[in-house]
């Protein structure tokens, strides 16, 4: 009986595994457009990408162009703030349509998500404690201890440069980590560093080397179905390139233009 | 299911078991003796009502049990170093999953000793028995009894309260599945694969906890 129970909990558990590729006869794109709105993941603590100003609204780089592009779709956006963790799950799930929230491209997510044109080249840079005088630059990172989110595409750019990654969830989390010399250092985004810095400029931490980092794709669902909206996507992201909406958006949101590959 | 995914959740099956034993498991044994530790001392010195650390007591209780358990771990890891307290972030985690939990048990202890019948320790003294001696051989053994399941329950919940370390930087099994995730992208597999493995360990601790039940009714007969 006990047995009995135990077997029936684990395949209930199991049951979404195989019923990942259930079928759905219309396109995402026509489903949206059904639907009237666009579903979009973002994580709305992340400055300057996706956060709450200081009316409590929802806004960042993200957030605005997300909702232009619901717009050129002919639809109203609808942001789901989720965390990091959840975000790309819901995407391939279904749950969301869309992550607007500076991911990263890399060739491990390929596999799972089909990426648009990218329509931002963001920088890393690596940053340690501002008494630390022995890490320069990457490739002082060997037997060193880093610190980052689980989910971060720099924590493996660590780990493959021969550090060891201690992971917290946040940019907060890290920097302290860093401030109370639990760990040596952390490569992060470029544009979070700066608004960290801003927030906190008695910070002692400093930036020790600026490098490119992942082009900033939208990852959407992989499939027949969604073929037609990455089409839209990147005729919006063209059109957005060409009359400076990128350009302008990057200056409002970064300070300086982005949206071209160095 | 395809291809991609089970070998995955093959792949990291080993890995995710092994920061299970290695972390999670011996988190949860020196956090429940701490736990267990600080229950009894507390539930003692309420029990006995000695002025002074019994209003402590109270203290530690009402501050632990109204403050959730991610801020204690936050306050004792990012906050201490503050006051120049640097703590590792296994013994920060260890030390205050013990604590927390300490205080629940406490009550828990409190609640079976109170249990007792007066009578008892009314007749322990009239023999000549000291308190600790009464509480020894009188009291604390039938409380024991009744605070069992209880505090089997405590140690099944700390088991999986263990994960909450991930957020202080301690890499343990929970945190293991997410830095996996974070390479793969298979969230619901993983996480179900580490539930899988939680509900094992708690599976063999109901087991224990049965036989140990069965052990103790055999032990003082049914009247107590």
């Amino acid at each position: 009986m006990k047995k009995a129970f135990v077997i029936l909990l684990v395949s209930l558990c199991l049951l979404p595994l195989f019923a990942a590729g259930s079928k759905e006869e219309s396109t995402a794109l026509d489903t949206i457009k059904t639907r009237g709105t666009l579903r979009i993941a973002t994580e709305g603590n992340w400055t300057p990408w996706t956060y709450h100003d200081a009316a409590d609204r929802l806004t960042g780089f993200d957030v605005e162009l997300g909702a232009l592009l619901a717009e050129s779709l002919g639809v109203k956006p609808e942001f789901n703030e989720v965390p990091w963790e959840s975000i790309l799950v819901g995407v391939e799930q279904n749950v969301f349509d869309i992550a607007c929230n500076g991911v990263g491209y890399t060739a491990e997510r390929a596999e799972k998500f089909y990426f648009s044109d990218p329509y931002l080249y963001t920088e890393a840079v690596l940053v340690v404690r501002n008494d630390n005088d022995a890490i320069k630059s990457l490739d002082d990172l060997k037997g060193r201890k880093t610190s980052n989110s689980p989910n971060s595409t720099y924590a493996q750019l660590a780990e493959n440069l021969g550090a060891s990654v201690d992971y917290v969830d946040t940019l907060g989390e890290t920097m302290m980590m860093i401030e109370q010399g639990r760990v040596d250092a952390t490569i992060n985004a470029k544009g979070s560093v700066e608004s960290y810095l801003a927030e906190h400029p008695e910070a002692r931490i400093k930036v020790v080397q600026t490098f490119p980092g992942e082009p900033v794709c939208y990852p959407i669902r992989k499939g027949e179905q969604t073929d037609s909206l990455l089409e839209a996507i990147n005729s919006f992201l063209a059109q957005a390139r060409a009359d400076g909406t990128l350009t302008n958006l990057s200056v409002k949101y970064f300070g300086t233009d982005l949206s071209k590959a160095e | 299911m395809n291809e991609r995914l089970w070998s995955i959740l093959v792949e990291s099956f080993p890995k995710l078991l092994g920061y299970g034993i290695r972390v999670t498991v011996p988190l949860t044994v020196f956090s429940f003796s701490i736990a267990l530790a600080v229950a009894l001392l507390v539930a003692l010195i309420q029990y006995a009502k000695v002025r002074g650390l019994q209003q402590i007591c109270r203290f530690y209780i009402w501050i632990t049990r109204g403050t959730p358990l991610l801020v204690q771990l936050y306050i004792v890891f990012f906050g201490l170093p503050s006051l120049g307290i640097k703590l590792p972030a296994f013994t920060a985690a260890m030390l205050v999953l013990g604590f927390n939990e300490g205080a629940y048990m406490s009550e828990t202890i409190r609640g079976a000793l109170e249990g007792v019948s007066r009578g008892q320790i009314e007749a322990g003294y009239c023999v000549g028995l000291t308190f600790p001696k009464i509480m020894w051989h009188i009291a604390l053994p039938q409380a024991f009894r009744t605070a069992f399941p209880a505090l089997g329950n405590s140690m099944i919940s700390m088991l999986k309260e263990t994960s909450m370390a991930a957020t202080i930087s301690v890499m343990e099994m929970f945190r293991q599945a997410q830095v996996i995730n974070g390479r793969v992208y298979e969230s619901l597999g993983l996480y179900l694969e580490v539930a899988l493995i939680y509900l094992l360990f708690c599976t063999f601790l109901t087991f224990l906890q049965r036989r140990g039940e069965k052990r103790l009714s055999g032990y003082g007969g049914k009247n107590s």
